[in-house]
Parts: C-alpha cells; structure tokens; sequence
C-alpha cells in the first residue's frame, strides 16, 4: 500500500482503535438504550413519583394538596404506622438469622456427605419452598396453623396439648407465626448456598485443622465461617430484603391482623393507597421502605464483600 | 477425608429431618384436599372416602387452562424481551465500555434492591393512564422495567469475562458492533443466558403484587395472582382451597422438577451475583 | 463467581449518585404538577331519560359479588332464563377484599351491579349511579321509606336523605340463632325474654360443658360488633346509634349506655362464653361448627335460613336479642343486602331492570325467601311465598313484623364509614376479646378514628 500518503498513514490498529472510540460511544449507548428506556418508564420515574406524591394529600380520584413533611411527621408520630416498621424487623429474626444460622449449623455437619445420593436428592427437594409462589407458601401453612391444623395436632401427639391454639390468630404469637412461614421458605436456600460455598473450601486446610486435633466446632469457627463471608453475606441480604417488603405472605395468611399485629410496611402501604385511599400516606411510607432496605443492606454488603476474594 | 461414622449418621439425619420438614406442607395439602368440601379436617388425617372429585370441581372453577394460558403469555412477553435488552445492556456497559458507562450502570445498581411496594402507587395510575389497565401489558410492561436492574448486572457479569483480543480479532475480519455482538459474544453467552431465563421465568411467573393491584380478571393475572383469586372466592372452602392450590402448584412444580439441575444451579448463581 | 459488582464499592461513588436522585426526586416534587386531576361530576345528577328494559340485544353485565352467598348468582341464573338476551359475567370476592377494592373497582374497572358494603365515601366521590329517575319511573319511592332510607345519601354528607345511591335485593333481619337440641339439653324451652334471663342460659351451657356461644371475629372482619351492636340497643334508643351510623353531626358512639353494653360484652368474654379462638375465626368457619352442631348460640342474619332449613332442619330456632327489661322494646340490624351500579357503567338500565325485577318478579321473590331466607323489597302488600310453620325462615320473617312495630331497625354501626370496621371496629374488638382493651378504650379509639374518617 505504498503511496504518496502512506508515509503519514498511522499504523492499522491505531487509527481503528481512534476511529472506533467516538463511534462505539454513542453505539454503546444505542445498545443500552432500550434497557435504559423500559427501567427509566417502569421503574425511575414511578420511583421519582413516590417521593412527589409523599408532599402531598391525595385520596387519588380529586385534586391534591401540598401538605410538605406532614406525612413524614405522621409517620413517625402514629405508634400504629411506626409499629409496622418494627415488625418488619422482628420479621428479620425470622426471616434472615433463623435461616442462616440454621443453615449453617445444617451446612457444616452435611458437609462431609455433600456429594451423596442423598444430597442430590436433597438439593431438589430443599428448594421446593423456593420455587412456590409465596402465596402458596402462605396458604399452605395458613391451614397448618389453623386451630384443627397439623401443628396443633403434633403438638397434641407429644403431650404439649396446653401449648395448642390458634397461631395467626392469637396477638401473642401471630408475628412469630408468620415469621415461621418466613423461614421454612428461606432455609433451603441458606442452607445450599452455604453448602455450595463450602465445597469451594479447600480441604486440605479441614484435614489439617483435623490432624492437629481441632474438633467440628473449631473447625467452623476458623475455616468455615471465614471462608463462607461472601455467601452468608448474600443470604443475609436476600431474606432481610424479603422480611422488610414482605408481602405476599402477610397478605393471604393474616391481612395484618389480628388488631395490628402482623401489619407490615409493605402492606400498610398497600392498603392505605388502594382502600383508605390515602395515596400520600402511603407514598410517604413507601419512601421509608426504600430507604430503610437501602440502609440495611449496604451496611451487610460492605462488611461481607471487603476484598475476601 | 477423615470422617467418623458418627458425622456421616448425623449428617444424614439431619438432612432426612430437613426434607421432611420441607415436603410436611404439600403433603399436608394434598390429604386436605381430598376431603369433602366444606369441611375442616383435623390436622394430618386420611379422609374415610377420598374425595377425587375435588380436584376435578377445582379444575373447573379455577379455569384452569385459562390461567395457564395466561401465565405462559406473560411469560412469553416478558422473559424474551427481558433477555435481550439485558443482554444488549450488558454488552454495552461489560464489553463496549462507552463513556459513562459507569454511572449508567450504577442507576441499573441502584434499582436492585427496590421494593416493589416501593413504587406500585404510582405504577397503578400510570398504568391506567396508559389505558392498560386489566390486560396482560399491565403487567407485562413493569415487570420488564423492574428487571432490568438484575439482568443487566447478570449479563454484564457474564460480558466482563470476555476477553478484548475477541473482539479485536473479529473487526479485525470485517465484523461490525452488531456482527460482533450477535454472531460472537451472544453464542458464547449461552450458558448464562439460559439461567437468567430460568431465573426471569420464576419470578415472573410467582409475581404477585403487581397481578393482584394492575389486574382485576383473574384469566388475566400471572399463576400466583390467579391463586389470590382462587383463595379470594373459594378461600372459605378449606379442601377446595387446598385442591385448588396444589393444581395452579403442579405447572410450576413439573417445570422445576425436569429443570431441576439447570435451576438450581442458576438459583444459587443468581444470588450470589445479585 | 469471584466477580463484585463494582456498584457495591465503598461510598465514593454512591455518595453523588444518591444526591442526583434526592435533588431530582426534590425537582420533582416542586417543578410537577400535583397529582390528580378534578373528581368525576359524572354522578352529581341522575340520568335524565332512563329506559326501563334490557332490550332484546345481546347484553352482558358485569357483576362483582361477594362470596359464599348464592343468592345473586341464583337470581341472576333465574333471570337469564326469563330474559335469554341477557348474560352474566360475574367476579367474586370476600367480604372484607370488596370493601378494600371498591373505590378503586368503581373507578377503573366498573361492574355494572356490585355489592356495596358501605356507600357513603363512594357516593361522596361520585363513583355510585343517582338512582332516583329509576325510582320515579318504577316506583320504588312508593315503598315503605324506610327501606330505602339507608341507600340514601344527601349533599351533606349524611345519609338517611338526599338522591338514592344503592338498592337492596331484599332486607335482612339479624338475631341470635340456636340449636334446638343444645337447648333441651340445658332447659332452654323458649327464647330468653330478658337479658338477664339470656346471661343465665348462657351460664347454664357453660356449666354442661356446651360452648355457648361462636362468633367469627378473625381477620378483617370483627363478628363480634353484631352481639355488640344489640348489646347497645338493649341498653339504649336506637336512633343515636343510627345517627352515628349515618354520619350526623355532632353523632358520637361513646355514650354511657354503649359503655354498659360494651361491658356487658367483656363480662360475657371474661366469664368464658365465647368459644376460646374466636379472634381466628371467619364466617364461614362459624357457620360450619354451628351447622355441626358445636355451639349453642351464634349472631348472625336470615341470610342464612335457607341454608339451615336445609342442612339443620328441624333443629336450628331464631330469636330477636331480648330487651334489658320485661316487655322492653327489641331492636335488630335490619338492612337492605345493598348493591349499587356504578357510576361508569355501560348498562345501567339493564342492571336497574334487574333490580326492579328482582323486587317484583313472582319467582324473584321466591328465590329471595327459599335461598336468600330475607324479606324481598318491595310494598307491604306484594307477594310472599308460603313458609313452612316450623322454619327457621318462619321465625326470622315474624321478627321483621316484631321490629316494624317496635321501630327498632338500625342499620350495622359497621357501615358507618368505609374503613370503620377494617380498620377500626375489628382491630379493637380482637383486641377486647383477648383482654387487651377496655371497654371505655374501645368506645374512645373508635370515636376518634370516626371523626378523623367523616371529615377526610
């Protein structure tokens, strides 16, 4: 390609890489658009809505009024809507540390087996309570707790007959009940993904902890924990997620009764936009809720995620 | 390894135990529902005359066929065109790099841990100025919007793992960015885009939220709002319930059933990316 | 999977974005347009010309109707066969989920005939048809007023008078049923007369080991304002009750009266005559253990005669809620089954045609008394099918003469406004039963949440 240009001509790679630059900047952007256009409608300006409508008071039909940080302030003030925010988090009990902590002491003494049969067979069936819908779930066990149901009759059978009631609808054990539910979903999950991650620990460093004479609890406590950081971290994050915008479970098994007792942010806000039609309410808590989950979870993301790997 | 047999016992025993626990429940709905409707059985008790008709009056008042049609609509409307524009994403913000794809992917981060409930108010009356209220695009649309955040990070993951000199060697024989996209990085995506499908299909399929608020008939909803309904008209009816609650599960459980290695893999994947 | 998303990197680079967003959402907020734009007038003023037919073209309605009740699906069905034209597409739901849904049902999604709990907010809001021409053009204002006068609402926000907003497909009747065989077994040989006479039944099933009463009162649905609410009209006049019911000035339900019924009520719960797990109970479970013979005593309406002449014939017995003294005057939740047309709907002469229909029609009526067990609307001198002596049917019909001459019908103090009884009424009974709540707490919380619900 000898010719009177060829002398100032820069090598092939470089002019393609320059060319290429400013093309692929706005193709980039051409590739993404699509996904920016579909979350930007669906999700970011609905989003920006929330917080809009949280200024004002609305029944959603007439013309709004600006009420500024009253909502907020009601909010904080009315102990019945400040309550559904602690439930939320007494649902975390259940929810998250019930499932992992479980899940890992499950974890750590299945571990030698984890390549059995069994856990095959293990690993499909514990992942049911995963791949039900939630209202399923909430069904299901609706029925188990019911005065006539299987949880009253098992406690009858071993002699515990005092303890039997009616356990969504007693105030006392209602949230706890729920929290059940809650965690007999989450613990498969816990328990495989713990799993998963355990198999990645090296074994040698369990055969020595062995030959120097460490038993199973030392052995958890200094390689297991530490090299599951990431893996607990993902589990907690998901079933706290699922405990504070909790919803589909609360809304068939207990509708946030009995009183006020299982009401949950995620409901509240439902029932206050669509049948007390108290759209800024509602928008005002669903702003909490957004914040909150966001509090909770870069905190875990940060402690569990720091360069382990 | 060394292993006493003692572990091994507990292990199994325990394992045993958790399974037990975790199937108690469907075995419990299955016994429930075959007693005569309208009827509170006590507990875990075999029925003195099985009702089988049960499952079949469920059928009828569920409209079965209806709900599944509707279902695999939805999901045929959401999880293709879900793929896609996640994975065109992904492509731009992993592989291409454009300028500021950075904070663009940070907007897409930032909507991952966003609770539904978060913004379903205002999701309604913009569905409904949208006149698509009660139809299947109703919740079609949103879910698209609401999982983009996931399948952009997912597909983005996958496309950071690719290596330049690929594409480089591709313009290098002529390819253009589509060409490069479609006919090189998309095949080699192929394990990751199935599990993001299987994962986009169980979410979308188990949604609730949005079929119950944004859709009234239930031949419109998704197979969990449908079993909102179900619970809502026949809720009173406690073998009933139970019949019909086990059949809207069969679909779902069959699919996971014959799946089930692909999905749980992509179960597990898809929380530790996400 | 050793990969991090780089968004989950320390603060530095989610810092500006979270200030891009909390300065965008505050942009938002005062550069937008507030939401919502001016209410519908659409209702404001009844439809000039109505027709009084469906028509002979194929029209579908729209039905929304509350379920576990057969009574409308068998009229609508009867009516199909009269009028062939005519299809039904109906949608069903509980209870307490068609109070949440209406406002919004109404609105975006309007059945042309639904349910109405409770009509006040959603006549205020113009979601309700104006029915009034329908009553001229059929006569419905010829009836006995006071059948009417709870779908009544006026432009001060009371009902009782003003446009007609609802009709009814008949009135029910309310009271206390029982099983006759329970009864004999702890001397009960006829209907308490007093007050005191009905505590000491009560005592005297406990004592033989017999539930005496079940009442649902789980989830949203508090059951336990029925017994209440008669509690209340034994201690006092009704007409207050029924004022604060139709949202009156100055109305209050914290009088000294109800405050004795209320404690009468939490003497009959500390004194163990509810069964033990009534806050988990619903309706239909009530029903259930009732027609199984596990109670003596239950509240509930005539709504349900039919089905107890049919699966507890012979053994079930009705009586109104004695009075506080000998001969005293009985009172008794006497309202219309109430169901309105929307506002929006695209075939509301058909939907009032039914209606109409449904109060005149021979076969309607008998409907309406064999499988509904209530007294059709209508005039005094319309037709009434023949009841069997011995029916609970039989007994729930006669009281309805009983309150007529007694003036004692009152509407239900759950109806008072749309939200009252979710959110006010059964959180605060649940809460009395289980002994967490006063009598004078109760009266005083759901005062306070009427007032903040009437003027919102």
């Amino acid at each position: 390609m000898a010719g009177p240009l060829a002398a100032t001509a820069e090598p092939a790679t470089e002019r393609g890489r320059r060319r290429r630059r400013p093309r692929s900047a706005w193709l980039g952007w051409l590739f993404a658009l699509p996904a920016v256009v579909v979350y930007l409608t669906f999700v970011i300006r609905p989003l920006l809505l929330t917080v809009q409508y949280s200024f004002y008071d609305w029944n959603g039909i007439g013309a709004a009024t600006w009420i500024g940080l009253d909502n907020y302030v009601r909010l904080f003030t009315d102990s019945e809507l400040s309550a559904t925010i602690l439930h939320a988090f007494e649902l975390i009990l259940f929810f998250s540390f019930v499932p992992v902590l479980l899940g890992l002491a499950v974890a750590a003494t299945i571990r030698q087996i984890a390549q059995s049969r069994l856990a095959l067979v293990a690993r499909t069936v514990l992942f049911l309570p995963q791949v039900i819908p939630l209202v399923a779930a909430g069904i299901m066990w609706t029925w188990l707790l019911s005065t006539t149901g299987l949880v009253n009759q098992l406690l009858s059978a071993i002699g515990l007959g005092s303890l039997t009631r009616a356990w969504l609808g007693d105030f006392d054990t209602a949230l706890p009940a729920v929290g059940v539910i809650g965690a007999w979903v989450q613990i498969g999950l816990c328990t495989l993904l713990l799993l998963a991650g355990m198999s990645k620990i090296d074994n040698s460093l369990y055969e020595a902890a062995r030959l120097d004479g460490a038993g199973p609890l030392r052995e958890f406590r200094s390689i297991t924990l530490p090299g599951l950081r990431q893996e607990i971290g993902v589990c907690v994050t998901v079933t706290v997620i699922s405990a504070l915008a909790s919803f589909d479970i609360i809304y068939v098994s207990t509708q946030g009764g009995p009183g006020n007792a299982t009401m949950v942010p995620g409901l509240e806000i439902y029932y206050l936009a669509f049948a007390e039609r108290e759209v800024g309410m509602a928008s005002a808590l669903a702003v909490a809720l957004t914040v909150l989950v966001l509090l909770c979870v870069l905190p875990i993301q940060r402690l569990t995620r720091d360069g382990t790997r | 390894m060394i292993v006493t047999r003692r572990e091994t016992l507990t292990g199994r025993v325990l394992l045993v135990l958790l399974m037990v626990l975790t199937v108690l429940p469907f075995v419990s709905l299955f016994v429930t529902a075959l007693h005569p409707s309208g009827t509170y059985p006590d507990g875990l008790s075999w029925p003195s005359s099985p009702q089988w008709g049960n499952f079949v009056d469920a059928f009828q008042a569920a409209n079965m066929e209806r709900l599944l049609l509707s279902s695999a609509l939805i999901v045929l409307g959401v999880v293709p065109v879900s793929i896609v524009f996640g994975t065109m994403a992904g492509f731009a913000f992993g592989h291409l790099r454009m300028p500021g794809h950075r904070l663009g992917f940070l907007v897409f981060v930032l909507g991952l841990t966003l609770p539904f409930e978060g913004l379903i108010t205002p999701l309604y009356y913009q569905v409904r100025d949208m006149g698509l209220l009660n139809t299947r695009w109703a919740i079609i649309l949103p879910l698209i919007g609401l999982f983009m955040p996931f399948s952009v990070l997912w597909m983005r993951a996958h496309f950071v793992t690719m290596p330049d000199e690929l594409s480089e060697a591709a313009r290098i024989d002529g390819a253009n960015t589509w060409q490069l996209f479609w006919r090189v990085h998309v095949p080699l995506a192929r394990p990751a885009l199935t599990s993001l499908g299987i994962l986009l299909f169980l979410w979308t399929w188990n949604q609730f939220l949005l079929a119950i608020v944004l859709v009234d008939d239930p031949a419109k909803r998704t197979m969990a709002g449908a079993l909102g309904a179900f619970q809502g008209q026949w809720g009173t009816d406690i073998p009933l319930l139970c019949a019909g609650s086990l059949l809207i599960l069969t679909p779902t459980l069959a699919i996971f059933l014959i799946f089930q290695r692909r999905f749980v893999a992509a179960l597990l994947q898809g929380s530790l990316k996400g | 999977m050793t990969l991090t998303p780089s968004g989950r990197h320390p603060a530095g680079r989610t810092r500006p974005l979270f200030a891009i967003l909390a300065l965008s959402g505050a942009l938002a907020a005062a550069a937008c347009s507030a939401p919502g734009g001016d209410a519908p007038s659409a209702g404001a003023s009844a439809p000039a010309a109505v027709k009084t037919t469906c028509g002979t073209e194929p029209v579908t309605l729209k039905g929304y109707f509350e379920t576990g009740f057969p009574l409308p699906k068998t009229l609508a069905d009867a009516f199909t066969a009269q009028f062939p034209n005519v299809k039904w597409d109906i949608r069903e739901d509980q209870f307490a989920v068609i109070t949440q849904n209406a406002p919004r049902v109404l609105s975006d999604d309007p059945p042309d005939l639904m349910r109405i709990p409770q009509m006040s907010e959603l006549a205020k809001d113009n979601l309700l048809l104006n029915l009034d021409s329908y009553a001229s053009a059929y006569g419905w204002d010829k009836w006995p007023a006071s059948q009417l006068e709870q779908m009544r609402f006026g432009s001060n926000g009371e009902r009782g008078a003003g446009p007609l907003y609802a009709m009814g497909l008949n009135f029910s009747m309310t009271g206390i049923f029982y099983n006759k065989k329970l009864a004999a077994q702890v001397g009960m040989t006829q209907p308490p007369q007093t007050l005191a006479d009905f505590d000491a039944v009560l005592q005297k099933a406990k004592d033989a080991g017999i539930t005496p009463i079940n009442q649902f009162n789980g989830g949203a649905t508090g059951g336990l304002a029925f017994p209440l609410q008669n509690l209340m009209a034994a201690y006092g006049e009704t007409a207050p009750i029924n004022d604060w019911i139709f949202n009156k000035q100055g109305a209050t339900i914290n009088t000294p009266g109800n405050l004795q019924a209320t404690q009468h009520l939490e003497k009959w719960i500390k004194a163990g005559y509810l069964a033990p797990d009534i806050n988990s109970q619903d309706y239909a479970m009530m029903m259930s253990r009732f027609i199984g013979g596990k109670n003596l005593f239950i509240f509930s309406g005539d709504w349900e005669s039919g089905n107890l002449d049919k699966q507890m014939a012979g053994n079930a017995g009705f009586f109104l809620m004695p009075p506080a003294q000998a001969g005293g005057k009985q009172a008794a939740m006497s309202a219309p089954l109430t169901y309105g047309i929307s506002a929006k709907s695209k075939n509301a002469d058909c939907a009032a045609f039914f209606l109409n229909w449904v109060a005149t029609d021979q076969k309607a009526r008998d409907i309406g008394v064999k499988v509904g067990g209530s007294h059709p609307m209508g005039p005094t001198d319309a037709y009434m099918p023949a009841v069997g002596q011995d029916t609970v049917t039989a007994s729930t019909l006669a009281a309805g003469a009983t309150i007529g001459k007694d003036n004692g019908a009152m509407d239900f103090i759950a109806n008072a406004t749309g939200a009252i009884y979710a959110k006010s009424w059964t959180p605060q009974l649940q809460k009395l039963a289980a002994g967490q709540q006063t009598p004078q707490g109760l009266l005083t919380a759901v005062q306070k949440d009427y007032e903040s619900q009437v003027k919102g």
